[in-house]
């Protein structure tokens, strides 16, 4: 089946998990940032400039692992939330079907209770997925942007790294191609994302 | 789903809710068991999700939802309680009686506002407005942990799967001739119940019991002599047999 044909609590589910790759790939950047350092010491006067770009890469990477995260946790919560309005939607079906099949009957008003309640809850849970789908548009745009830095800090990179010494730099380049399809990598599992809220936000 | 009175009296009635014609192809029918006090209302394996609108609207026919405070599930197969969820989201202030076995798997089913109450494996009773119930074990009958409900006053027993028959769900009731009614309970008991030794103590332990009418959750009612010809015919019958076509 295709990704668009499921169910919204499914769509919510597929991005969490695509979220869940993009921090995964994101502490291999912390790992690439750490190669950086020890390579650029090891090159010492040679890698000067590359010195500098190993904390960015460094610093890109904690946002990246930390945004990611915390938009996985996002993405898991609304799932959560549309699993459970899911739930709550097939209960109001079948109390509705309640409500016809016993029509006129004596008691029928004593299911009102149970009805109203799951109606308060039914809304509770539509406002709360509202909210939660914004915050994880806002957040994916966000990490978004900041993986633009990624790009620049490639191609800083790649010039330091011309003017390493020759034993060095392809282990440099291989930094800065490191950065570069972590990044992009991040970057379409956020786009794939992106669409799915898109999706999510039609049907909501 | 229709419904019938199978035994009233000034304190307590049961009623049996069942051959729902409605209910989707491809599941089993079950029957579901009712008992009514003064102020409280019992339900007994209430069903599955595909039951609950037909059952919710059947019982509603007969007292309020506020007035249906308890509900039973003898094991935890989903014909049985996979309901759970919405009786949860309908109901004001409900118990679920079931075996202690089972609490952590039934709870799957969905629980927010129902309370558990676990039967020991020993057995329990239950009183509803002064009308005694006794949780009667039924363990490896076929459920690892599973009771049945007996009422002495009524002299019903719910014997859950015991007595159990598949057939259409226009079948009548009641047994009109055992004989003919084996051949429909017998492939069924063999291949659900796993245990001759577990089988023939719950069969001693019944013959003890005063037993007007047994009530199974699929199949027909046993009423009197049937339910003594039932418990010779199981007694005798080896179980936990694989059938091979």
């Amino acid at each position: 089946m295709h990704k668009e044909t499921y169910s919204f609590f499914v769509i919510a589910a597929v991005i969490a998990a695509e979220l869940d790759k993009a921090t995964k790939i994101a502490k291999k950047l912390s790992i690439t940032a750490s190669n950086a350092r020890a390579v650029a010491l090891r090159a010492g006067e040679g890698a000067a400039g590359f010195r500098p770009l190993t904390d960015f890469i460094d610093k890109l990477a904690t946002v990246t692992v930390h945004s990611s995260t915390e938009i996985n946790t996002l993405a898991a919560d609304l799932s959560r939330t549309a699993a459970n309005k899911f739930r709550t939607d097939n209960a109001i079906n079948k109390f509705e079907a309640v409500y016809k099949r016993a029509e006129g009957s004596h008691f029928i008003d004593s299911l009102n209770f149970g009805y109203d309640r799951t109606k308060g809850c039914q809304y509770l849970l539509y406002t709360n997925y509202q909210k939660q789908l914004s915050k994880l548009t806002t957040e994916l745009e966000t990490l978004k942007d900041e993986l633009r830095t990624a790009v620049i800090l490639a191609t800083l990179s790649r010039v330091e790294a011309s003017q390493a010494g020759l034993l060095y730099q392809e282990s440099l380049n291989n930094v800065a191609n490191n950065v570069e399809s972590a990044a992009s990598a991040i970057k379409d599992h956020i786009s794939t994302s992106q669409h799915l809220v898109s999706n999510l936000q039609q049907e909501a | 789903m229709k419904s019938y009175t199978i035994f009233e009296n000034p304190s307590h009635k049961w009623i049996v809710l069942g051959r729902d014609v409605d209910k989707p192809d491809n599941i089993i029918d079950t029957n579901q068991y009712v008992v009514i006090t003064k102020k409280n209302t019992l339900l007994m394996d209430p069903g599955g999700i595909e039951l609950f609108s037909a059952m919710l609207a059947n019982v509603i026919k007969l007292v309020p939802v506020e007035q249906i405070t308890h509900l039973f599930a003898s094991h935890q197969d989903p014909d049985i309680i996979s309901s759970l969820g919405l009786w949860d989201q309908a109901l004001q202030n409900a118990t679920l009686h079931s075996p202690w076995l089972w609490e952590g798997f039934i709870r799957h089913f969905g629980m927010e506002h129902i309370s558990y109450s676990a039967i020991p494996d020993e057995g329990s009773d239950l009183k509803l407005d002064g009308v005694n119930l006794e949780f009667f074990p039924a363990h490896y009958l076929h459920s690892s942990g599973n009771f049945n409900v007996y009422d002495r006053e009524a002299k019903i027993l719910m014997s859950g799967d015991i007595g159990a028959a598949l057939e259409s769900a226009d079948a009548p009731m009641f047994v009109e001739d055992f004989d003919s009614h084996i051949e429909k309970m017998k492939m069924f008991h063999q291949r659900w119940m796993p245990s001759n030794e577990a089988k023939n103590d719950w069969v001693n332990r019944a013959r003890a019991l005063d037993i007007e009418m047994m009530c199974p959750q699929h199949g027909r009612i046993f009423k009197g002599d049937d339910v003594k010809r039932f418990l010779d015919w199981f007694e005798a019958l080896p179980v936990g047999i694989l059938h091979t076509k």
